[in-house]
């Protein structure tokens, strides 16, 4: 599968840009997924790559082919949109087979085909039902079984989910991913909501609010190790402290921090800004806390708190405890036991434990 | 809901009641008097038929029925395909930002409309008849089929003709196979519409039909110039009944809102 | 082949102006350049050409003339008052179907807007039937003895009236009913759960909320009401002109058609004026009952 490349793209709407001289590299075959808020550009972005919209400079290459210039109809490079786009004068049948109807292709090569992929979508019972028959669902898989019958080289996903209520949600991401895994097919997934990218996604950009790619990865290099604070706090929760480097010879390198003292961090050798003195910010996150009323040793690094808040989650429970005037942590701990050995409760005194190389330092 | 809105007053309902009453009184009458066996209509002297007799073998009636109803077909057929390409066609040309011209024709008197139709068949010595009739009516009808087709093509959902393209259809696919196809119900209440506004226009077939075409509107203003004959209750009752027909299926097409934003 | 290719390509590219086009061309052709023409013409003596040169204004001294302003002062009353009495009649009906009926709703629509499906003529002719000499209340009122002659109601300014009333009746009340069956029931439940009247309601809530339709129908009587030649014509004699009426004299009767022009043009340029008024009149009526922005 070949990959998309797409280079120094720009693009406005009557003098607003949305995207501005954007390079990215879409590897083929895989699963990727375009994070982003809403109004960052990604449904731009991917109506640039499905041919809906044209680029005002830059270039697409799909492969070594440049498909700059490529009409919408003439691309292999089908799209599932948002409100599934079903024609409601069509039954699913002849939804699914309109690619083909449109190629001329024999009747009965037609009828295979739509046959076959209603079977991966798991709708082979519905094929001559009309379309406001369907339930959501249904018709988000009818839409996609659309878009992949002609087997085309990419297929693009405008927030396909965004319309369908949690648990069904959750069953159709995995179905995508089998369905990836099946078909080989490169899948550009665009969303605002971070759980569904780092489920689905091999590889996965995030976009921030001016239309700029702040890094690309897979969901674990991203999530464990984000490279801006915009990334840190928008995938996943986090705690941001922020405060400046402290680099000497003679002391263990440390974060300074307004009414908390020194914190202890480990500083990567790759990130050349940091220097002492330099403002930075350390992200971390609330899973890697460890929250105890009794004293432990072996951390790096240790603070004195109150429970503020407490939430309860089922799977986890948060405690948000405040470590100073300023400053408020929020901490998640599993629930592993139907009757925890300790029980924090509101206002109880507190230690907080992690180490130090479970924090990510980023720069102001 | 219907005893949460304040209680139907009595009056209300009354002054309904002779609206309705004034709105009928008048055409029951006529139907009524249509089958009298009288000649002057004003005397009832029993049931008849013989004015749906005379009606029937009036040369003149079928004359300007057959005029009246190639005109109106003739008229139809230009103004929706006319309205449809540009739509159409339209909304991917520069021309889309002049949909506009096309309310003018209903926001003119109709008087002036077909004074300008008149002057401007004189200038280009236009021989007046049906070509010239059919002209003016295909006007009425754009001024009609623009603005419905219009809005039920902006009605439709976006995506749907993109999603076309994208699975590989050209313009013209997409044209055919989906957006008419969703238009259909909008083109035959555009089209009954048409059909029944060149069917009744009178002022301007007047000033433009010169002597050669009589249209049925015409024959019967003619008709009553010279005072009221039973005969023409007889046609009045005919075309009453039609009209019903019409509005009868105009509403099964589902389309009444659209009738309404006239 | 690379020329002909390209020029394949552009013409295809090209291709939607010129399909769009002919309906342009026809509206151009005959709504818009009539109408300057007709400017024009006013503007041009008896029996001469076009030029930039020719253009007078000697035709529009028959402006000096107080009958037609007469005519013209007439239609507009006229219309005026038709299109007040359409809104008193049609507002109370399509109030009713609107928010009062259930199982007669389509009923009630069908018979409301079959009148206006109906061929002007029949509905004129109706009339006439009914007010002529020998019509049908004459008949009545003389069997009855209530009278020993026949009361002369055509030729009238009062049978124009009446017969104007009937044929633009429901091109008030469609936009009327059309904005009250969108309206939202529930303000109404609310007014009257915070403590008003009935009337009040009415008053304060469902009359300015569908008040746009009054001002959409009142412009759907008027403006072709002041130019209806058929009705003045087949209802008022020939004795009292009204604009229509006048216009066809001039152009059909005495084929004078530069007067004709100049008459005409006059008489849009007036109505194009009182139109606007009009409907900043009736902007400032609400707001002096109601309040603002409506």
């Amino acid at each position: 599968m070949r990959n998309i490349k797409i280079e120094h793209l720009s693009k406005s709407f009557r003098g607003d840009i949305i995207l501005e001289d954007l390079s990215l590299t879409i590897p083929g075959g895989k699963f990727f997924a375009l994070l982003g808020p809403s109004g960052s550009g990604k449904t731009t972005l991917l109506r640039l790559i499905a041919g809906l919209e044209t680029a005002d400079s830059g270039n697409i290459f799909l492969g070594n082919d440049d498909i700059t210039k490529t009409p919408i109809n003439e691309r292999r490079i089908n799209t599932v949109f948002q409100n599934y786009a079903l024609f409601p004068h069509m039954n699913v049948f002849d939804n699914v087979a309109y690619a083909l109807s449109i190629r001329h292709v024999p009747k009965d090569i037609i009828e295979q085909k739509v046959v076959k992929v209603l079977k991966v979508v798991h709708l082979d019972r519905f094929i001559y039902k009309a379309i406001d028959q369907l339930s959501g669902g249904q018709q988000q898989r009818v839409a996609l079984a659309r878009a992949i019958i002609n087997e085309p080289d990419v297929l693009l996903l405008d927030e396909p989910l965004a319309a369908l209520d949690l648990k069904l949600r959750e069953r159709m991401l995995v179905e995508l991913i089998e369905l990836q895994d099946q078909l080989k097919t490169t899948f550009v997934y665009v969303t605002h909501d971070q759980f569904e990218a780092l489920t689905v996604a091999d590889y996965m950009a995030i976009m921030n609010k001016d239309g700029c790619i702040e890094q690309v990865g897979t969901p674990k290099e991203i999530y464990e190790f984000p490279t801006s604070i915009f990334v840190a706090s928008f995938v996943g929760t986090t705690n941001i402290i922020t405060g400046s480097l402290s680099i000497s010879v003679d002391q263990a390198d440390a974060i300074e921090v307004a009414d908390l003292g020194k914190l202890a961090v480990a500083v990567p050798a790759d990130k050349s800004w940091a220097v002492d003195g330099a403002k930075v910010a350390i992200s971390l996150r609330p899973e890697k806390i460890e929250i105890t009323k009794q004293e432990q040793v072996g951390f790096s690094n240790m603070l004195r708190g109150t429970v503020h808040a407490i939430v309860y989650h089922g799977r986890s429970t948060q405690y948000n405890v405040r470590v100073s005037d300023t400053l408020v942590l929020q901490v998640f701990e599993q629930n592993e036991e139907h009757f925890p050995q300790e029980v924090i409760d509101y206002d109880d005194q507190v230690y907080l434990y992690w180490q130090k190389e479970n924090v990510v330092l980023l720069n102001q | 809901m219907e005893k949460t809105i304040p209680a139907t007053s009595k009056a209300l309902v009354v002054s309904v009641a002779l609206i309705y009453f004034f709105l009928y009184l008048p055409i029951f009458v006529v139907i009524l008097f249509s089958f009298n066996n009288a000649n002057y209509p004003y005397v009832w002297s029993g049931f008849t038929l013989k004015w749906y007799q005379e009606l029937w073998y009036s040369v003149e009636v079928w004359d300007a029925l057959q005029n009246s109803l190639i005109i109106a077909s003739s008229s139809v057929i230009l103004s929706l395909t006319m309205g449809v390409l540009v739509v159409w066609y339209g909304s991917q040309s520069i021309l889309s930002r002049f949909v506009g011209m096309f309310y003018g024709t209903l926001a003119a008197p109709e008087v002036v409309l077909a004074v300008g139709l008149l002057t401007l068949f004189a200038t280009l010595t236009v021989e007046l008849g049906f070509i010239s009739l059919i002209a003016a009516h295909t006007l009425l009808g754009l001024g009609y089929v623009v603005p419905m087709v219009h809005a039920a093509f902006h009605g439709l959902n976006k995506s749907l003709a993109e999603a076309s393209l994208d699975l590989g259809a050209t313009r013209h696919q997409t044209f055919f196979k989906i957006i008419l196809p969703l238009l259909r119900p909008t083109l035959f209440a555009a089209g009954l519409l048409v059909f029944i506004v060149s069917l009744d226009d009178f002022l301007i077939s007047f000033f433009c039909s010169g002597s050669s075409a009589q249209t049925l509107p015409m024959y019967i203003f003619s008709m009553i110039r010279s005072g009221s004959t039973p005969v023409v209750n007889a046609l009045s009752t005919i075309m009453l009944l039609v009209s019903s027909l019409f509005v009868l299926s105009f509403s099964f097409l589902h389309v009444r809102r659209l009738g309404w934003r006239l | 082949m690379n020329i002909l290719i390209r020029m394949r390509k552009a013409f295809a590219q090209e291709m939607p102006f010129f399909m769009a086009l002919p309906a342009f061309v026809w509206q151009m052709l005959f709504l818009y350049i009539p109408l300057i023409c007709v400017v024009a013409l006013s503007f041009l003596h008896i029996n001469q050409q076009f030029s930039l040169s020719s253009l007078t204004l000697s035709n529009y001294g028959m402006l000096h003339n107080p009958l037609l302003w007469a005519v013209i002062g007439r239609s507009l009353l006229l219309a005026f008052c038709a299109a007040c009495t359409c809104a008193l009649f049609a507002y109370p009906v399509a109030y009713y179907i609107a928010l009062h009926t259930n199982r007669f709703k389509n009923i009630c629509i069908f018979f409301l807007i079959l009148p206006f499906w109906t061929n002007m003529l029949v509905q004129v002719y109706a009339w006439f039937f009914v007010l002529e000499k020998n019509g049908l209340i004459n008949t009545l009122l003389l069997n009855m003895g209530f009278i020993t002659e026949p009361i002369r109601f055509l030729n009238t300014a009062g049978a124009v009236y009446i017969v104007m009333v009937y044929c633009y009746l429901p091109f008030m009340a469609m936009p009327i009913y059309s904005i009250l069956d969108r309206f939202d029931k529930r303000l109404i439940e609310a007014s009257l759960d915070l403590g008003a009247t009935p009337w009040r309601t009415f008053l304060h809530i469902t009359l300015p909320l569908s008040y746009s339709g009054i001002r959409t129908g009142f412009f759907l009587v008027f403006v072709p009401a002041f130019g209806e030649f058929v009705i003045p014509v087949l209802m008022g004699g020939g004795k009292k002109m009204f604009v229509g009426s006048l216009i066809s004299y001039y152009f059909l009767a005495a084929l004078d058609t530069h007067r004709g022009a100049v008459f005409t043009v006059i008489s849009a340029l007036i109505l194009l004026i009182v139109s606007l008024m009009l409907n900043k009149f009736l902007k400032w009526l609400i707001n002096v009952f109601v309040g603002k922005g409506y």
